[in-house]
């Protein structure tokens, strides 16, 4: 299955880190990131595309524990 | 005032009253200013010490530990301690000294990116690059360590943020735990109508029931429901081990009991617990006819290895508090469910004249009923498990998650720190044992009365089990038989020891040992081929029993995995019978093996 992510994360040394490990260490492969610094130059908007075999309601509760993530959403990849 | 200052001081608004560390280069400014101030530090002799002392002290007193250490090999030294914490729930806070920010991304020496070494086993992690930033990051590394599933946070502190002017900062106000929110009264609805017409339900607790100060409540609600209930390595002391209703441990070491209950189960109530693989055995066949009511703090372990019908998140209290309203008629379930746990039960009365491990444990548990317990990992870990009757959960210190070996000597000294009044034992295997060996001298440094029982089979006997069991008695690099003088060791760090070998001498040295002043260890040893029964097999689900009687390894080369069959139950409850071979010895070891 692959997965597309779209993240609200606060601008934090570390946090594109975590969310790329978590997603790997969670069972997907990374397969695009695509992102940058939102207008108020403290949060980042990051869409990743991911694959793997497990759920993707996983990987958003896993992320979404990440205390720099404040918004996960994960969908089936169009 | 610098930034080293301010953060002492802030540690003492957090209450922190005692630190575990080890001093060096990069973390020289934090122990200038700990100099002469109110909080206590331990100094440890290896900085894994520290970090496991600091878990320990959390796990047996529900605050949040603290551990010190400088750049470079200090920090990494540290990491096993931490990624121990992360997968057993522990709240720790642990502050690194790091180069000075001028100096970080140059090689510098003693420099290493403990932040990016521990991304995933940290809760959270920070690297303060101004002094400015210092009440944030230890405002919100306390609050996170604390709030919701508890874990490690990490504070990398360069060296010249701790020198940094800071007079200027405001004192610091530790932030409130979040509070955990209530379960939905439509989950709770669904999972009160699941448990009313179940008719062979089973509780499975874990740690999470201890961790979220559930424990009054959860013995409350299995009072309520009357329903059989199992608990996991980490739940262990969630429901006093002599209740008639708990079964016991469940998993690869789990009684039969409990594994069979669960097994035939048609539905698992499961409180702050995660399906574990040593819990669950294979995972597609456990409690295979069971619907599952799940409860627990975090949110990202519904439906992560186990398809719920009924999620319950958040505060456990509450959840459970309502659920303690449902009535499953059970009766005849229950009945035998209980009548399994009499007729299985450990015994203990096999004559023998060398020491059996799991009488030991079991005497020393009716000794000491009260007694905080940290164990080390192996054989000797899971006959703690099996065998000492838990009454409360935080006063079973168990690597559970990481299964770390060189924990439980350190983990011994932080409880004991944690509570001076209590009585702490830790119990240890020889190969476990050498791994933290030198915090014999902090236990001696602060004259900490911690009783030391060391299990000796001169192996590694829980991977020398497994060779014997699934690698055809290949016994690659598994004897220890060239250990030290362990009494010897002992007395080198002036700590009284001394020997037990033969089971008639177990209570006089079970009584010495209680009654020494001071730390004390008893070296004890025992049958280089005792193993731990029951066992499930990898790859093989919790009905699938191996016990001494059924296991063939008196056949050279039998391979016990391969021969494994499933019962043909239809509930697929029982134990596997594979050959009816000799056991290795006709007494010792049989004492608690169970008929077929």
């Amino acid at each position: 299955m692959r997965y597309q992510i779209d993240l609200v994360m606060r601008r934090a040394e570390g946090a594109l880190a975590r969310v790329i490990g978590t997603a790997e260490r969670r069972g997907f492969q990374t397969v695009g990131v695509d992102g940058g610094l939102q207008p108020d130059g403290e949060h980042w908007h990051l869409r990743m595309n991911v694959e793997g075999q497990r759920c993707g309601e996983g990987l958003q509760a896993q992320l979404y524990k990440l205390h720099d993530c404040l918004a996960v959403e994960v969908s089936p990849w169009r | 005032m610098n930034g080293a200052r301010w953060l002492v001081e802030a540690l003492s608004a957090e209450k922190v009253d005692t630190l575990f560390g080890y001093p060096g280069g990069a973390i020289m400014p934090f122990y200038d200013a700990l100099y002469g101030c109110p909080l206590k530090h331990v100094l440890v002799r290896h900085e894994q010490g520290a970090a496991f002392a600091a878990n320990g002290y959390a796990r047996a007193s529900g605050r949040v530990g603290v551990c010190i250490a400088t750049s470079g090999p200090g920090a990494t030294n540290l990491v096993t301690g931490i990624a121990d914490a992360m997968l057993d729930s522990v709240p720790m806070v642990v502050i690194t000294g790091q180069v000075a920010t001028t100096l970080m991304g140059t090689d510098a020496f003693q420099e290493v990116d403990v932040f990016g070494m521990t991304l995933p086993v940290v809760k959270h992690s920070f690297i303060p690059r101004s002094v400015d930033q210092l009440p944030e990051v230890v405002r919100e590394a306390f609050r996170l360590a604390r709030s919701g599933r508890p874990g490690p946070v990490l504070i990398d502190l360069p060296k010249d943020v701790q020198l940094a002017a800071a007079a200027h900062l405001p004192a610091h106000v530790p932030a409130p735990v979040d509070p955990n929110p209530p379960a939905t009264n439509v989950d709770l609805v669904t999972a009160l109508e699941l448990l009313s017409k179940a008719r062979r339900p089973v509780i499975y607790g874990g740690g999470g029931i201890a961790l979220g100060d559930a424990v009054a409540e959860f013995r409350t609600f299995v009072e309520s429901v009357q329903v059989p209930t199992v608990l996991t390595l980490r739940g262990l002391g969630a429901l006093p081990d002599a209740h008639p209703l708990n079964l016991g441990m469940l998993g690869m070491h789990g009684t039969r009991a409990a594994n069979m209950a669960v097994q035939e189960a048609d539905l698992l109530v499961v409180v702050g617990a995660r399906f574990d693989d040593r819990a669950t055995g294979r995972l597609d066949q456990f409690a295979p006819i069971a619907k599952v009511i799940h409860l627990d703090v975090d949110p990202a372990e519904f439906n992560k290895l186990r398809h719920c019908e009924a999620v319950l998140h958040g505060e456990l209290q509450h959840s459970l508090n309502q659920l303690a309203t449902a009535m499953p008629e059970c009766s005849a379930w229950r009945s035998t469910c209980q009548s399994r746990k009499r007729q299985y039960a450990a015994r203990y009365d096999a004559p023998t004249a060398t020491v059996y491990a799991p009488a030991l444990l079991r005497r020393l548990s009716e000794l000491a009923p009260a007694a905080v317990v940290s164990c080390d990992v192996g054989q000797h870990q899971m006959w703690v498990a099996q065998h000492w009757g838990f009454n409360d959960p935080r006063k079973h210190l168990t690597s559970g998650g990481l299964g770390a070996m060189g924990f439980g000597l350190p983990a011994a000294i932080g409880a004991q720190m944690a509570d001076p009044q209590a009585q702490v034992f830790c119990v240890s295997g020889d190969g476990s044992f050498l791994m933290n060996v030198q915090e014999l001298a902090t236990l001696m440094r602060y004259r900490l009365p911690v009783k030391i029982v060391l299990l000796d089979n001169q192996r590694l006997g829980m991977v020398r089990q497994w060779q014997e069991l699934f690698f055809e008695h290949r016994y690659s690099e598994t004897d220890l038989s060239d250990n030290p003088d362990f009494v010897a060791v002992a007395a080198a760090f002036g700590i009284q020891a001394f020997a037990l070998s033969r089971a008639d001498d177990c209570e006089a040295a079970l009584q010495r040992l209680i009654a020494a002043p001071g730390p004390a260890l008893l070296h004890v040893s025992i049958d280089a081929h005792a193993n731990v029964w029951p066992l499930v097999p990898p790859n093989h689900n919790n009905a699938q029993m191996l016990h001494e009687s059924t296991a063939p390894r008196a056949i050279p080369g039998a391979n016990a995995a391969a021969a494994v069959a499933s019962h043909a139950s239809p509930a697929q409850a029982g134990v596997t019978h594979v050959h009816a071979t000799p056991p290795h010895s006709p007494q010792p070891e049989n004492a608690h093996a169970l008929p077929d």
